[in-house]
């Protein structure tokens, strides 16, 4: 069976990339490991009556044209909006002030900016090598004015009010390993984990369910349960991907949604990839550092400092991230994470029974690989205390009326999604890899998010505008794909 | 007020000052140094310590000094000889599993090889690679063309990677790693930062002694250079006056006249001033525009830990452990490249690394006048330290000779018995000694290290020119922002 392009995974950058390709007319296969499509946008029964997204409660936000364009409000997709609010160790709450709210708007043009960039880049063929063609000067890169910027100094600047400061910070940090006192960690504005375009009706799945609609009325084939684990290629270009149960499946593109390290290290053989290449993929770096406890709460909290569909980020100030960070850098569950609370059901009351509450905490600074050995239900145990905690600053007295709970640690992340290491953005967010290797940003080469390998495209968390926003990165690759199909480079 | 105005006044008779000063005399301009301490030098500084011992104060080591500037100020003539030219890197490991790196890669790579094979097999391309792209970014950094545009994007790549990362895809050994990632904080970064990257191209880039990258003694230590760089101004015409710190450059639209501590107001037509960016603009021309962005920047730019100074005087031949190591070397004791960035936290959160990281010269075994026959001095560069500590620099004096002997007692078990006398420079002792305000002239950013030269040596005043670590990519004690300062100076009173 031959196909114009297969799509692996069946995330919302792989079913974003079907419904393009398909709608271009190419014949589109997406193959996806699990059982259902989805990835990181699922929604599960962790209790009996008791429903939550397991890996994340919010995307980045998915620009407004391609929401229109996917036909994600046709398809019954809304979202409810869910502002931030910072919740001290003594339980007072603040919003964001007004020069906070300009800087976040700001990081988000330029994040409009990166993400116009890369699609124009996308959808310009790459001329041909010839010896004598020479690269064209690249321009400079929206945000990179601050990639030379710490966090905690562009705040500083800023944001007049240092708890409104510190709100700005828990947000664009929230769930992952970073110091904000660290040059260029102001990139983390850029790609923040949630921006608070809000939770789906439904939770994420049915996001997930509707782009999954969205393809199959455009044409595209969705396998699940399938697992790619290699690639075919034919005269150094790719002619398809090989499944876990010896089928083939031809294809003149393939776009890949796994990340970098995934895509290049596991689907190809040690000898297939130039070394450069497999030496690129090998020295990418992965940040990572989430965990999430879901918990079911008998009856909603009595009180919440604020509206109870807000997020809440409960930060103890800087020593206590920075004694989180050091924590999490020698392998040791901190003792006070930075968190994040949202109770769940409060947006979208289906989430849980009658009477009853949802609560997710997402936690921050929490190691991949623990110094002490493997990630066993006591460290389980000790995460869901700590996520107790803190639900219990934010609302007193949360920790009676648990009635159970379900942690997802790391390790989760990686054999759930195939995240590696565990880092649902793909990569540390540091300029090197921002501008230089998300990925294979060469002087002549050809541009993203093609790759050194003819006939190879990476979405998804990896590539150039993979964490600026959600669903983006499929639609990136797709442009690419069918710019070049159509100006006949991939026969 | 004397009668006519001096062409150009020197503030800061330190290396940079005292190059600048000799290169502006020897085009004939009638030139004035002013300097705060009673004597010249600077940083580069030879004293006595204890009673038989001589010891270099602050710089202990030369490792990018001009050499276009030792010939063209005929410093030799001036007396400037060195003990050492090329000294060895040591990285001291306390299973004394040492490595040594000579400018001879084979040797190099054979110390290598005890703790990775391929890292061995990878060094050789590693400097290869390294000792390019820093001849090509000299064009960029000291010639006064711009550079080619591949080398700008080349560098401007680089100014985004951090030197870990960049080690991490060329090594795997802790070991060399740490020892080769030590060089990027030189600028108060961590190795983890973007733009660390380019510190090790920078050291690269340096040819003392005419070798590319090598690190150099002088013979009388560094205060013998202070002294060759005063003969030579001083015989091209240049008056030096010492005991006589500046307080205020007066301008109007241009530098007119820069006023001393003591009230005395010198006429002039320009002025060179080797003390930092940051002082010079906001402390000594603060009655006069430089432009509200930029003294704000400066306002905001204060850098983030410091560098502290232990002079130790042994009885014997520091006994290092394991595989034997070249005395006259330059030792790094740097044990995990993630231990930089953990003491770099600490020295932020105002605290003194448990474990610090060092940098050591022996200066007793390349020149024998340092001490009497038998015994040594050693000289030990701590970084990063806090700037200003929580407990406050008086209370954790102590504890830093504490730290620094109980660190190298794991290198060199036995060492603490021969110690006869200690003494601690902390940062604020620099400060308040030399007058350096951050040790060298300000963290180094990539946007600072591509910036071209005029904007690092001119700035909003006309006739005020910076010739000091500031106005180099990097600080360093290289004299060459002094030449270019002084050349730029020339240029432009001549057209």
């Amino acid at each position: 069976m031959r196909y114009d392009a297969c799509v692996i995974g069946a995330g919302a950058d792989g079913l974003t990339a079907a419904v393009a390709l398909a709608r271009a007319g190419l014949k589109t296969i997406v193959i996806e490991r699990n059982s259902q499509v989805g990835g990181r946008c699922s929604t599960r029964e962790f209790h009996p009556g008791f429903r939550a997204s397991p890996f994340c409660d919010e995307l980045p936000s998915i620009p407004p044209p391609l929401y229109w364009s996917l036909g994600l409000a046709q398809r019954g997709v809304l979202f409810v909006p869910a502002p931030a609010m910072l919740v001290d160790r003594d339980g007072i709450a603040i919003r964001l002030s007004g020069d906070a709210r300009r800087l976040l708007a700001e990081a988000a043009q330029l994040r409009q900016a990166a993400l116009a960039r890369a699609a124009a880049e996308a959808a310009k063929p790459p001329a041909r090598r010839s010896f004598f063609s020479r690269p064209a000067p690249a321009r400079p890169w929206p945000g990179e004015a601050w990639s030379e910027r710490a966090l905690s100094d562009l705040l500083g600047e800023r944001v007049a009010d240092s708890r409104a400061a510190a709100l700005v910070s828990a947000v664009a940090l929230c769930g992952r390993a970073a110091d904000s006192s660290l040059a260029g960690s102001a990139l983390n504005l850029l790609a923040p984990a949630m921006d608070g375009s809000g939770v789906p009706m439904g939770g994420l799945a049915a996001l997930a369910a509707a782009l999954e609609g969205a393809a199959r009325g455009a044409g595209a084939e969705i396998s699940c349960g399938l697992e790619v684990t290699d690639m075919r290629r034919n005269g150094g270009r790719i002619a398809g991907v090989g499944l876990a149960d010896g089928t083939q499946i031809e294809a003149r593109a393939v776009v890949s949604t796994l990340d970098m390290k995934r895509t290049f290290l596991s689907l190809f053989q040690w000898n297939e990839l130039a070394p450069a290449v497999a030496k690129q993929a090998a020295g990418f770096r992965m940040g990572g550092g989430t965990a999430r406890v879901l918990i079911a709460l008998q009856s909603p909290p009595a009180q919440a400092p604020g509206p109870e569909r807000f997020v809440y980020f409960v930060s103890g100030g800087q020593a206590e991230s920075s004694a989180a960070l050091s924590a999490c850098q020698a392998g040791t569950i901190p003792e006070a994470p930075p968190a994040a609370v949202r109770l769940v059901s409060a947006g979208d009351p289906r989430l849980a029974p009658i009477g009853a509450a949802t609560l997710t905490v997402t936690l921050g600074c929490i190691p991949f690989r623990l110094f002490d050995g493997a990630w066993t239900k006591e460290k389980r145990d000790v995460l869901q205390a700590r996520a107790l905690v803190a639900a219990d600053a934010v609302m007193p007295g949360v920790g009676t009326r648990v009635l159970a709970a379900q942690v997802i640690a790391p390790p989760d992340f990686e054999d759930a999604l195939g995240r590696s290491e565990g880092d649902l953005a793909g990569g540390d967010i540091t300029p090197d890899q921002m501008f230089a290797m998300r990925p294979f940003v060469e002087p002549g080469g050809p541009p993203p998010p093609r790759t050194p390998v003819d006939g190879l495209y990476l979405a998804g968390p990896s590539s150039a505008a993979g964490p600026l926003g959600a669903c983006v990165s499929g639609a990136v690759a797709a442009t690419a794909v069918i710019a070049d199909i159509g100006a006949g480079r991939l026969k | 007020m004397s009668s006519a105005p001096y062409d150009a006044i020197v503030i800061g008779a330190g290396v940079s000052g005292l190059a600048a000063a000799a290169y502006a005399a020897r085009a004939g301009k009638r030139v004035m140094v002013v300097e705060a301490r009673n004597k010249v030098g600077g940083l580069c500084e030879t004293a006595r310590f204890g009673e038989h011992f001589r010891a270099p104060v602050a710089a202990h080591a030369l490792y990018a000094l001009d050499p276009r500037v030792v010939k063209d100020l005929a410093l030799t003539r001036h007396g400037l000889a060195f003990a050492v030219r090329d000294m060895p890197s040591v990285g001291l490991r306390s299973d004394g599993k040492h490595i040594v790196l000579p400018r001879n890669l084979a040797a190099g790579t054979r110390s290598i090889s005890i703790h990775s094979r391929a890292d061995a097999d990878a060094y050789g391309a590693f400097w290869r690679d390294l000792f390019a792209l820093a001849r090509a970014a000299r064009t960029l950094w000291w010639e006064q063309s711009a550079g080619g545009e591949r080398t700008r994007e080349m560098l401007a790549r680089l100014g985004y990677r951090s030197a870990s990362a960049w080690l991490d895809s060329w090594f795997e050994s802790d070991a060399l790693k740490a020892m080769l990632a030590f060089d990027a904080t030189a600028g108060g970064a961590t190795p983890q930062e973007p733009g660390s990257a380019l510190q090790l191209v920078w050291r690269a880039a340096q040819e003392m002694c005419g070798l590319q990258g090598a690190a150099a003694f002088p013979k009388g230590g560094p205060g013998a250079l202070a002294e060759a760089l005063l003969a030579s101004a001083q015989a091209a015409g240049a008056e030096i006056r010492t005991g006589a710190p500046a307080k205020r450059i007066h301008a109007n639209g241009a530098v007119a006249a820069v006023e001393l501590a003591s009230g005395e107001t010198l006429a002039c037509r320009a002025v060179l001033s080797s003390l930092s960016r940051r002082k010079t603009l906001l402390d000594l021309a603060g009655g006069v525009s430089t432009g509200f962005a930029e003294a704000a920047a400066l306002a905001r730019a204060r850098p983030r830990v410091g560098a502290a100074k232990v002079l130790l005087a042994l009885s014997a031949a520091p006994p290092f452990a394991g595989v034997s190591v070249p005395l006259a070397g330059r030792f790094v004791v740097c044990d995990q490249p993630g231990g930089l960035a953990a003491a770099h936290a600490c020295a932020r959160a105002g605290e003194l690394p448990e474990d610090p990281a060092m940098e050591m010269v022996l200066p007793s075994a390349a020149d024998p006048g340092f001490a009497p026959p038998g015994q040594h001095v050693l000289s030990v560069l701590v970084r990063p330290v806090p700037l200003v500590p929580v407990q406050g620099w008086p209370a954790l004096k102590p504890k830093l000779v504490e730290r620094v002997i109980l660190a190298l007692e794991r290198h060199a078990a036995g060492l603490a018995r021969h110690i006869t006398a200690a003494e601690a420079l902390t940062p604020s002792d620099i400060e308040y000694a030399y007058g350096a305000d951050d040790e060298l002239g300000g963290a180094a950013t990539a946007a600072r290290m591509l910036a071209p030269w005029a904007s690092r040596v001119k700035c909003a005043i006309a006739g005020l020119y910076l010739c000091g670590a500031s106005a180099e990519p990097l600080g360093a004690i290289s004299g060459r922002a002094g030449r270019i300062a002084a050349v730029t100076l020339v240029a432009e009173q001549e057209r």
